[in-house]
């Protein structure tokens, strides 16, 4: 018999609001809940309004730990991205959005936390105790990031230079890194517009690569 | 729905009419304004520092919330009452898998999840019968499901924990809300609630004034065998004396009963509240949540009411029967 192991939950003594805006932060069975109802609605309202065509699922791993990296030009990206996975992906995959938009509220931070199943990246302060954080919980729990290494929504469409901060997060693993190729979500809801508009979107999963393959920090630091 | 049990369920009317509850209504009030003022007392006079004060003063804050939100849904009715501990036992029990780490096993946390809704559900609609086939059949469903997963690594635990945690929560608390089912419900949850709630203060005084030998100091190094023996002798008063008005013309006015039921409350709440610390000690956490500011988590506070209740439930049953003269199955018409 093994020897009984207690892992109570990361975030256990954080209190609601602590809770939702930290990256320690654990779904239960009602997160899981709120979670299901949400990308079930989700896909049906990406489904109508906006039609997307989904390919290369074959790329996805089978299990975790993976990053998923995209293309980012506009909200509805991170949507597009998760609500096309398998659920059994979907269910560890966390989206990692900018604390500065996505948890500056209350209301904003239980909705990324409850609904999206989110974890908030400090992109204006992200030292390397909050990357070993994130790393650590991506080996060891393991679970999926959905990650936009551009680090903001391009305002023009097209692709911007990377930050290093995918780089950094994966050195030193055999994290598989799947790159997605967005189209037409920049079209359906820009940066500068207010509410989406039903135009047809395309999500592409690609091959895997690894850190090796990405640019090292310090060049993509430079770029 | 029959008009008895419609006026027991939803009837507010005669909230009042038995005189344990509206004394107790009255005392608790009155404790509820006189204890923020007694700790501004203490400040002032410089009895005691800043930092317990402010600790005091959350605490009696907690309580201003706490009492309403107890003594209301009494008071209201008893389907408000089953309602307040049914959502009681699904956030202890969200505690404690949180605590333990089984909340990751989600089909087995939904299976006790849906067993403790099916428990309030037998509650509800007063069918005893259910009610005590439930425990069975879940523990069952429960070994069978985990078997599922075809994950033999962890099993024991994972059965365990679950099987654990729905006797723990789900029946305990279960037989404290079945309580609601009796006529003459408002008067025996007050009393009991009561002497759990003084059980635990007389406690902590007796323990503070006489306390030198350690009840468990492996277990909660905070209490002492003064105060444990001081909760014994004056719970067991308090609950002889109230109860002599509670169970007025049964079989449990007599005093040996009140006494033995004076010694279960105690004995039982002090065991509850020592399962818990073992508990949280065994996982090396100092409370079970953060719920309620003072306090820690709900399972911190109801702890002690996980034990008294089954067996004061199962003691009065024996001798005078719960909710003999009230309709069964309300809901599903038997």
């Amino acid at each position: 018999m093994r020897t009984w192991e207690y892992k109570p939950a990361r975030d256990l003594g954080l209190a609601g609001h602590q809770r939702w805006t930290s990256v320690r932060r654990e779904s239960g069975l009602d997160d899981w809940l709120i979670q299901s109802i949400w990308w079930n609605a989700t896909r049906l309202g990406l489904g109508l309004m906006h039609r997307p065509r989904v390919s290369g699922l074959g790329h996805l791993p089978a299990h975790p730990p993976f990053v998923l990296v995209a293309n980012h030009t506009s909200h509805l990206d991170a949507l597009v991205v998760v609500a096309s996975l398998p659920r059994r992906l979907r269910r560890v995959t966390l989206a990692l959005a900018a604390d500065d938009t996505f948890f500056d509220s209350r209301p904003r931070a239980a909705f990324a936390a409850m609904c999206l199943n989110a974890l908030p990246l400090r992109r204006h302060r992200m030292g390397g105790h909050s990357l070993d954080e994130l790393r650590d919980r991506l080996v060891g729990e393991p679970c999926g990031y959905l990650l936009f290494p551009e680090g903001t929504r391009s305002r023009s469409g097209a692709m911007n230079p990377f930050k290093p901060g995918l780089g950094m997060l994966i050195a030193g693993t055999d994290v598989p890194v799947i790159p997605c190729r967005i189209v037409g979500a920049f079209e359906a809801w820009p940066p500068h517009a207010t509410q989406p508009r039903p135009i047809r979107s395309a999500s592409t999963s690609g091959r895997h690569c690894d850190s090796t393959m990405l640019p090292t920090p310090a060049a993509a630091g430079n770029r | 729905m029959s008009d008895i049990a419609r006026d027991r369920l939803f009837g507010v009317g005669n909230a009042f009419d038995h005189p344990v509850v509206l004394w107790v209504s009255i005392a608790l009030v009155a404790l509820l304004i006189a204890a923020p003022l007694a700790a501004v007392l203490l400040r002032r006079t410089g009895r005691i520092d800043d930092a317990h004060f402010r600790e005091l003063l959350l605490r009696c804050l907690s309580w201003m919330v706490l009492a309403p939100l107890m003594i209301g849904p009494v008071l209201l009715g008893a389907a408000w009452f089953i309602g307040f501990v049914f959502v009681i036992m699904l956030l202890c029990y969200r505690e404690f898998v949180r605590a333990t780490g089984l909340f990751r096993e989600r089909t087995l946390s939904g299976v006790v999840l849906l067993a403790i809704t099916a428990l309030g559900f037998a509650v509800l609609d007063h069918w005893y019968g259910f009610f005590v086939a439930i425990p069975a059949l879940a523990v069952s469903v429960i070994a069978a499901v985990a078997v599922l997963a075809d994950r033999p690594a962890g099993y024991i635990q994972r059965v365990g924990l679950a099987v654990f945690a729905f006797l723990f929560i789900g029946v305990g608390l279960g037989h404290f809300a079945y309580l609601g089912n009796d006529t003459g419900y408002r008067p025996l949850i007050v009393w009991l609630v009561l002497c759990v709630e003084m059980n635990d203060v007389f406690a902590y005084i007796c323990g503070k004034l006489f306390g030198r030998r350690r009840l468990a100091p492996n277990t909660s190094p905070g209490k002492t065998f003064a105060g444990g023996v001081g909760a014994l002798v004056l719970t067991t008063a308090l609950a002889a004396l109230v109860g002599r008005f509670v169970f007025d013309q049964t079989v449990l006015a007599a005093p040996a009963h009140l006494i033995g039921l004076g010694l279960i409350i105690s004995v039982g709440g002090q065991l509850g509240d020592l399962m818990l610390s073992s508990i949280k000690r065994d996982l090396g956490i100092k409370d079970m949540g953060t719920l309620i500011p003072g306090h820690g988590g709900l399972l911190d506070r109801f702890d002690s009411l996980l034990l008294v209740a089954p067996a004061v439930f199962h003691y009065v049953r024996y001798f005078i029967g719960i909710g003999l003269d009230q309709p069964a199955r309300t809901l599903s018409g038997g």
